[in-house]
């Protein structure tokens, strides 16, 4: 096995750097609750526990194509289509045989769909050897148009109650099921990342693709595996997102991108590639949602939420080239 | 005489795609006026002028910026923030008694302001901050469009003076309309720029290779920082000319610009990697997808399936790139 595979991501880190975002997590939300202690309250920080839970599968998609030096664009777009489509096959199935077969229905399709938007994409910048972020700037522009045209772009209604209860409402192991949810997903999305092969590769294939091809791997086909694990995890964030909201909506995923780029990077994950753990994604949609909760909180102009984002992404990504020269 | 040669093998690698789009071009031309003749009507055609200018300017200085290797996401942005920027200038300024030319001049550099602040943060964060343009523009674009929405509260800005809507908005000259002659001269400055000048050599030299640029005495910060001022600048002026055509200030003004702007410059054979791009083909794209968007109208295609072809020629063009790119490394 080559040397540079025996090394986590996580020990060429400064320790230094790595305290700082949980510290800088922490200080906002204790900032934010010396301001208003309704930001500590238990209903808030399950709110934002909720809400950040949903964001993180987004950031997650985000940070497996980040590491493999790309981009996935239509993540938004991902959720868009798999929020109509589950929820149309979920509405359909459930007439003909009972909730429960539509909720399984509806799951499986989901899933389905981002699978395929995955592979399409995976295909795309691996074997048609398309920079990753025009094809899926391209692919955000064709599944966006795909779900507004499937809907004719209306909302669908009429979910089955079990579906919005079961991954809504209900407490799973003592946290709400999103929650849940998110830190079991977490934890197998950390542990193919960190302790398996093909997880090992992505770091990689991020790092140096010439090393990696040369290491006789089989780059393109982990590349595109790479897309179809972002689009599932999307997909994952997108039927969660639907049993939130109640109905399929076909722009659930419209303004979700840019935030899923700045959690990720913010938390850890490079533009340069090969870098970044699922801490990331965990952490900086922790920072994001907290953010934008707090300043709802603060009764800060909603107008104004976004030019703190793109501050965060540029102040990110300035960070991301610090960490990259200290090192 | 050798740097024009040096540039002439890198430019024809690409060019598969582009040879063909004048072809292209006619061919969409004379295949929708067959199947719709209203194509042909000089109202139709003029409409397919104007469209194609607004995103030769724009997709010109995204062009620019790709030359330099890099995307600038936040052109929609900048449109959103000048529209908003130049009818609150105009408002103000014609509330003082001003009118007339003076008016228009100086509203229109007043709201040129703010594109002026994005192009140079973003040029300056990306060629002396070397961050990547990608982190910087999307970060601007977020900033920018929020400032926007923040400034009209969500609701367009009226009461512009009509002298603004006649002159840029509906003025015409010789039947054409007057933003048909606003792309004419802003394609045939940077094509001054690209063809006759060193400077736009070394925009091209900055971007084909900046180590090699900066080692042969190349201020290549300059060059970077210029190409995002240019586009910024440009995406500004779009946006005064669109606001004089819809007759508001609005915040949500050119939200589709980012990825058409894009979707052009990929299509004229403009390379990702930076180096490679002529002003020429940025206007034969643009009327090329204007006559797409045309044509689709016309047929009654609902305008969300617009989104989905230009999607799907936008995958069409980059693939072609692709291929020819590595026909090119095969040669070598």
């Amino acid at each position: 096995m080559p040397k540079s595979l025996e090394h986590t991501p996580i020990r060429q880190r400064d320790a230094l750097l790595q305290l700082a975002l949980p510290v800088i997590t922490l200080g906002m939300f204790v900032g934010f609750g010396l301001v208003e202690p309704a930001m500590l309250s238990a209903a808030n920080v399950a709110n934002v526990l909720k809400q950040g839970a949903l964001f993180f599968f987004l950031a997650a998609a985000q940070l497996v194509a980040l590491i493999t030096r790309g981009f996935d664009l239509s993540v938004g777009a991902c959720v868009s289509l798999v929020s109509v489509v589950a929820s149309m096959a979920m509405t359909t199935v459930t007439v003909a045989a009972g909730p429960i077969a539509g909720v399984a229905a509806g799951i499986a399709t989901g899933l389905l769909v981002g699978a395929v938007i995955g592979a399409i994409n995976g295909a795309l910048v691996a074997y048609g050897k398309i920079n990753p972020f025009v094809a899926t700037l391209a692919t955000m522009s064709i599944f966006g148009g795909l779900s507004t045209t499937i809907s004719g772009g209306f909302p669908i209604f009429d979910l089955p109650r079990t579906f919005t209860f079961a991954f809504n409402e209900a407490w799973w192991l003592f946290l709400p099921a999103p929650v849940t949810m998110a830190v079991l997903v977490g934890m197998a999305l950390h542990f193919v990342l960190s302790s398996t092969a093909p997880g090992r590769v992505l770091y990689l294939l991020g790092d140096s693709p010439a090393a990696a091809h040369a290491a006789g791997l089989r780059v393109r086909l982990h590349l595109c595996l790479a897309y179809v694990a972002s689009g599932l995890l999307a997909a994952l964030g997108g039927l969660l997102m639907t049993a939130q909201i109640g109905s399929g909506e076909p722009n659930l995923g419209t303004n979700l991108v840019l935030g899923s780029i700045a959690a990720a990077v913010v938390g850890g994950a490079s533009l340069r590639g090969g870098k970044g753990t699922v801490l990331a994604p965990a952490l900086g949609s922790l920072l994001v949602i907290g953010l934008s909760v707090g300043m709802n909180l603060l009764q800060i102009n909603g107008q104004l939420q976004p030019v703190v984002i793109g501050a965060i992404l540029i102040l990110g990504a300035a960070f991301d080239l610090l960490r990259a020269r200290t090192r | 005489m050798t740097s024009l040669a040096l540039f002439r093998g890198r430019t024809a690698v690409p060019l598969g795609l582009v040879a063909g789009l004048p072809l292209m071009l006619v061919a969409a031309c004379v295949l929708t006026a067959l199947y719709e003749p209203r194509f042909l009507r000089a109202a139709n055609l003029m409409n397919v002028l104007r469209n194609a200018s607004f995103l030769s300017v724009i997709s010109a200085g995204q062009m620019m910026v790709m030359i330099v290797g890099g995307f600038d996401i936040s052109v929609g942005a900048v449109v959103a923030l000048t529209s908003v920027g130049t009818a609150t200038a105009l408002v103000f300024l014609a509330g003082w008694g001003l009118s007339g030319i003076g008016l228009l001049v100086l509203g229109c550099l007043a709201g040129l302001v703010p594109a002026l602040l994005v192009g140079l943060c973003n040029g300056l964060l990306v060629s002396v901050g070397r961050i990547s343009p990608f982190m910087v523009t999307i970060g601007t674009m977020s900033i920018a469009s929020g400032l926007a929405a923040h400034f009209t509260g969500g609701s367009p800005i009226y009461g512009l003076p009509p002298f603004f809507l006649e002159t840029l908005g509906n003025g015409r000259l010789a039947g054409v309309p007057g933003v048909v002659f606003f792309a004419a001269a802003v394609v045939l400055a940077l094509w001054y720029l690209q063809c006759q000048s060193r400077g736009g050599r070394y925009f091209n030299a900055v971007g084909g290779n900046e180590k090699a640029a900066r080692q042969t005495g190349i201020d290549t910060r300059t060059y970077i920082c210029a190409a995002y001022v240019i586009s910024a600048l440009l995406a500004g002026l779009t946006g005064i000319l669109l606001t004089a055509r819809v007759g508001s200030g609005e915040a949500t003004l050119g939200a589709n610009l980012m990825l058409q702007s894009i979707s052009v410059a990929v299509i004229a054979g403009v390379s990702l990697k930076g180096g490679v791009g002529k002003v020429q083909n940025i206007v034969l794209s643009s009327l090329f997808l204007s006559v797409l968007s045309n044509a689709m109208s016309l047929a009654r295609i609902d305008s969300k399936y617009h989104v989905i072809v230009f999607g799907v020629v936008v995958l069409i063009a980059v693939w072609a790139e692709a291929r020819g790119t590595r026909a090119e490394g095969s040669d070598a």
